[in-house]
């Protein structure tokens, strides 16, 4: 036993089972359980299975199974603007979510640099981060459509305007807690500012940077979702909302393990990235 | 089969709403020509609606025999000349319109896949939209071209109620009735309006007909609605939701979340929008006076779909065939059976009953000036105009009743012959020409 | 008189009224290895910081082959305490770095071909592309060491560089850096609180009092012939006494003579003294 323990499959042998025994504990609950009346069958044929057999509005992890498996046997599908398969929808999000994460890498990563090596740049900005951090992007989103009046660029304007945060705070603290000694390694070598800055404060930072730039995926990633489901046209979160019109919950579900799964590989791929750049003593 | 796509012609074959030129040799038939064939094909349509018989007619009787006897009843010939302003340039031919997924859109929605917008040599994406607030955001950021909007709201945006002012315009009212007072199941008992004290209710937008009528049926029972119930802002598609996780008592709303509601076993149809007031206008096809000025042919192809695909809506027959077409995850999403019976007038309504309402919904696209009076004296009636306003003139420059005429008596519909009417709402009738004193009349309102 | 090659001009060091140190003067002749000697909070390390030009004397100046020096220079290398290095590069990485500020028109192929060469000095050849977290503390304490000769320093400062290793190391490491610097080949300057090691390495070895208020009490001229082999060294004439001396002053002289200046001190004319020649009399001492 001790040796399973600490084999390399302990960790995910666990977790299938634990997932084997929550799907089941979800089947087990959600069986079919409302009162029904009789229903005069003519009337039954205008009603709802919810209404006339009494079949929970909850799906059972199987139905949601049924969907994923016609979802992604066809993920590209175009039926018209409204409807698209889930593949194109999850594409229209991801790259909407590349354009404003990259576009708010671009000023929190330089921005956290001078605060980190500033001081008093970062006395004088730090107000204006708490302020404006925790807002959400349900809040930004009509101020967006309102002043930039194009949904698409109001979507990646809350993006960017969300996920900034993590980057920013993180850069400024890692270059701010590079260590005094190789900062005087630097002094003492006569290295220019410059040189100074990109190859010692950056390598040093670099491990919490990456660090800002995976919660900040993370959120941009979660932003989209509700900027789309707000906005609509396009994308996975209009995809749940379009389900939700129609209170298609095995659908919704099947949209949250897209997002879900999705959300885990933007994860993966930067602390894969991160991995190249992090050190140890 | 003939190649000359003469419409008169009973061996040609007619069968999907084709006015000549989809499988004949367009080009033989030169400008005033073709024109005079549409014409008289509208016409004769609208005289014989169904294929199968206008065939019948035209072989026994003859071709020249209708065409004379048309004319008697129908100025040909002056339709002509008015279709002869049809669009000889579309400054736009491709064209964004927003819709919400709900039955009043229907002409909007149907003129896509049922070809009206082609028939106008327009290429029209309609974009489902998620919300009341959206539709306006991009309809006045221009990101669509013209809206599915509630009739209110183009008014509102012209007098820059909620929103900056910018002049909007209602060529066309997409649909009348068609709405509902739904309750959940547990009011069952509670049908009495006057006791609905301290209940809760879900209304579409603010300035929407659903909240005006559901404000009025309550004052008519004695209840303040301001007051003594609260009246929350939902979108159509969240309503049902709301209605079952128990955060509204009822609502309000359009179809066919009505029907959901049903169908899904939550709550029942109390009265239809019909009852409260038969004929009240709800949902308008809309756009900016900036538009309608800078693309005046693209306008006019556009008005011209849109009034075309209402009337054949407005046709009992063809209901079955609209809720198939629209039922799709592309627009509206919703079980076909559900937006069947909201569009039929057949319908399960929650207590057991089956009720055959044929009217339950229409199509009529005439933009009556009286329905624009009448929604401002209930805008001034609840406190959201403050002040005076001058009912007719934003009523006329608002609504096109005029040109709805013309583009209607050019589509061989029938169109009335004034701009406004007097109706009757609950059993009180409403006189536009005097909105002051049916303001004065009501004992609840808030100016 | 002569200007050493190093001079160091009555620096002092305040923070606030109270002085770490004031009025320190002494020099440092070409090839020479000047240990300073003193206990925790008499301003050793602020003293190097001070010729490393990481900080600037509140008093005083500083001047290097006849001119006047501030800041810091590739000329004056430093090794740290603890080392130092960047643990994103590897050992060849760190020196090639410090080559490339030094030299920044070589060909990438010459810093390299250096940086070889003067981990091959310590002894790391094989060790050249392992990163500092592979190394063990002494592995890494030679790579401070290569990458600060590897600038061939005219001035080469050592930060207690021994202290954080243990003792079997560190002894190694002192017969190696005896080895590579010792016996004129580099003018070096180091701080410690190692008796043995200053014997080992310095030419002179200053003696600080305690802090605060600390001042430069006795020079003390270490007169151990070279070549120095740590084995044998304990058995040369004169050792004991050298070593008895300094002992004597950390344990005991180093508080008695803290804070006020003996009557004939001056700051200039710091006393020399020569215990390993017990023949030679200690002519400046006062009586």
């Amino acid at each position: 036993m001790g040796g399973f323990a600490r084999s390399r499959w302990a960790a995910p042998f666990l977790s299938l089972a634990l997932l084997v025994a929550l799907l089941s504990c979800w089947q087990l609950a959600v069986r079919d359980t409302a009162p029904t009346t009789r229903m005069d069958p003519e009337y039954a044929a205008l009603m709802g299975a919810t209404a006339t057999t009494g079949k929970s509005a909850i799906p059972t992890p199987v139905d949601v199974g049924r969907r994923l498996v016609a979802a992604i046997s066809d993920p590209f599908y175009d039926k018209g603007p409204n409807d698209k398969g889930v593949g194109t929808q999850l594409a229209f999000s991801l790259a909407r979510v590349l354009l404003g994460f990259g576009l708010a890498a671009i000023v929190a990563i330089p921005a956290g640099f001078l605060i980190g090596m500033s001081p008093l740049a970062g006395a004088t900005l730090n107000p204006f981060i708490q302020v404006l951090k925790p807002v959400s992007p349900l809040a930004w989103m009509p101020l967006a459509l309102y002043t930039i009046k194009d949904s698409s660029q109001s979507a990646i304007f809350v993006i960017f305007i969300c996920s900034i945060w993590p980057m920013l705070v993180n850069t400024a603290f890692g270059v701010a807690g590079v260590r005094r000694e190789w900062l005087n390694v630097a002094c003492t070598l006569e290295v220019s500012p410059w040189r100074r800055a990109i190859f010692v404060i950056l390598p040093a930072a670099a491990p919490t940077i990456f660090t800002g730039m995976r919660i900040s995926v993370g959120i941009a990633w979660l932003v989209i979702v509700a900027a789309e489901m707000l906005v609509g046209g396009t994308g996975i979160g209009y995809f749940v909302w379009n389900q939700w019109n129609n209170l298609s919950l095995a659908d919704i579900l099947l949209g949250i393990l897209l997002i879900g799964l999705v959300g885990m590989a933007l994860d993966r791929l930067l602390g894969w990235a991160a991995s190249a750049f992090t050190w140890r003593e | 089969m003939t190649l000359s796509c003469d419409p008169f012609d009973p061996m040609a074959s007619h069968a999907s709403g084709c006015t000549c030129g989809a499988h004949g040799p367009a080009s033989r038939l030169e400008g005033e020509q073709r024109l005079g064939e549409i014409v008289r094909t509208a016409v004769l349509r609208a005289a014989f609606p169904q294929a199968a018989a206008r065939r019948a007619v035209l072989k026994s009787v003859g071709a020249a025999t209708i065409a004379a006897a048309l004319e008697q009843f129908f100025p040909i010939g002056t339709a002509t000349a008015l279709a002869q302003e049809a669009p000889k340039a579309i400054e736009k031919p491709n064209l964004k319109i927003g819709f919400i997924p709900i039955t009043c859109a229907s002409p909007i929605i149907m003129a896509q896949p049922m070809g009206f917008y082609q028939k106008y040599g327009l290429n029209v994406e309609v974009i489902k939209t998620a919300g009341w607030a959206i539709v306006r955001d991009k309809s006045m950021n221009h990101e669509y071209d013209a809206s599915h909007m509630l009739s209110p709201m183009p008014i509102a945006i012209s007098l820059g109620l909620g929103s900056v002012q910018q002049d909007w315009q209602i060529p066309a009212i997409e649909n009348i009735n068609g709405q509902a007072i739904v309750l959940a199941m547990k009011h069952k008992d509670r049908r009495d309006p006057k006791s609905w004290k301290g209940m809760r209710f879900g209304s579409p937008f603010d300035f929407s007909m659903h909240n005006y009528l559901l404000r009025y049926y309550l004052a008519e029972a004695g209840i303040d609605p301001d007051t003594d119930v609260s009246i929350r802002v939902i979108p159509p598609p969240e309503m049902v939701a709301n209605l079952r996780a128990d955060n509204i008592d009822g609502f309000l709303g359009p179809d066919p979340v009505n029907q959901r509601a049903v169908f899904d076993g939550i709550g029942f149809i109390h009265i239809l929008s019909r009852d409260i007031w038969d004929g009240h206008p709800c949902c308008s096809f809309s756009a900016s006076k900036q538009f309608i000025t800078e693309n005046p042919n693209t306008f006019l192809a556009l008005s011209r779909a849109i009034i075309d695909a209402t009337g054949y809506a407005n046709k009992a027959e063809n209901r079955k065939e609209i809720a198939d077409t629209i039922a799709p995850a592309n627009y509206l999403n919703q079980p076909p059976i559900v937006v069947e019976q909201a569009l039929t007038g057949t319908f399960a309504d929650g207590l057991g009953n089956i009720i055959k309402q044929p009217q339950r919904a229409g199509f009529d696209p005439f933009p009556w000036e009286s329905f624009g009076v009448w929604i401002l004296t209930q805008m001034k009636r609840w406190g959201q105009i403050k002040g005076d306003v001058d009912y007719a003139t934003v009523a006329r420059s608002v609504l096109l009743a005029t040109d709805a005429r013309k583009q209607m008596e050019a589509l061989g519909l029938a169109a009335p012959t004034s701009n406004t009417k007097s109706f009757v709402v609950m059993g009180k009738t409403f006189d536009p020409a005097k909105p002051e004193d049916y303001l004065a009349s009501f004992p609840i309102r808030r100016s | 008189m002569t200007h050493p090659y190093l001079s160091v001009e009555g620096i002092a060091r305040r923070y606030g009224a109270r002085a770490v140190f004031r009025n320190l003067w002494f020099g440092v002749e070409r090839g020479e290895f000047v240990c300073l000697i003193g206990h925790s909070g008499c301003g050793k390390t602020t003293i190097l910081n001070i010729l490393a030009g990481l900080e600037a004397p509140d008093d005083g100046a500083l001047v290097m082959d006849g001119h006047e020096i501030s800041g810091p220079s590739l000329d004056r290398a430093v090794i740290f305490q603890s080392h130092a290095l960047y643990p994103w590069l590897s050992a060849l990485g760190n020196v090639a770095f410090a080559l490339k500020s030094r030299h920044p028109r070589w060909s990438k192929a010459q810093i390299e071909a250096r940086a070889r060469q003067a981990l091959d000095l310590v002894g790391l050849k094989d060790a050249a592309h392992q990163k500092p977290c592979e190394l063990s503390g002494g592995m890494k304490q030679r790579v401070g060491i290569a990458r600060a000769l590897s600038l061939e320093p005219a001035l080469l400062l050592m930060d207690e560089p021994f202290s954080a290793l243990d003792a079997l190391t560190r002894g190694t490491l002192q017969d190696e850096v005896g080895g590579l610097v010792g016996g004129g080949k580099q003018t070096a300057f180091m701080i410690t609180h190692d008796v043995d090691e200053a014997i080992l390495l310095a030419d002179r070895i200053l003696l600080m009092t305690n802090g605060p208020d600390a001042y430069l009490a006795e020079i003390v001229i270490n007169t151990l012939p070279r070549p120095r082999d740590r084995a044998n060294l304990h058995r040369q004439p004169g050792y004991y006494a050298l070593r008895n001396h300094i002992v004597d002053f950390l344990v005991t002289r180093s508080r008695v003579l803290a804070g006020e200046r003996p009557v004939h001190w001056t700051g200039r004319d710091v006393p020399e003294v020569i215990p390993a020649a017990p023949t030679k009399t200690l002519e400046t001492l006062g009586t």
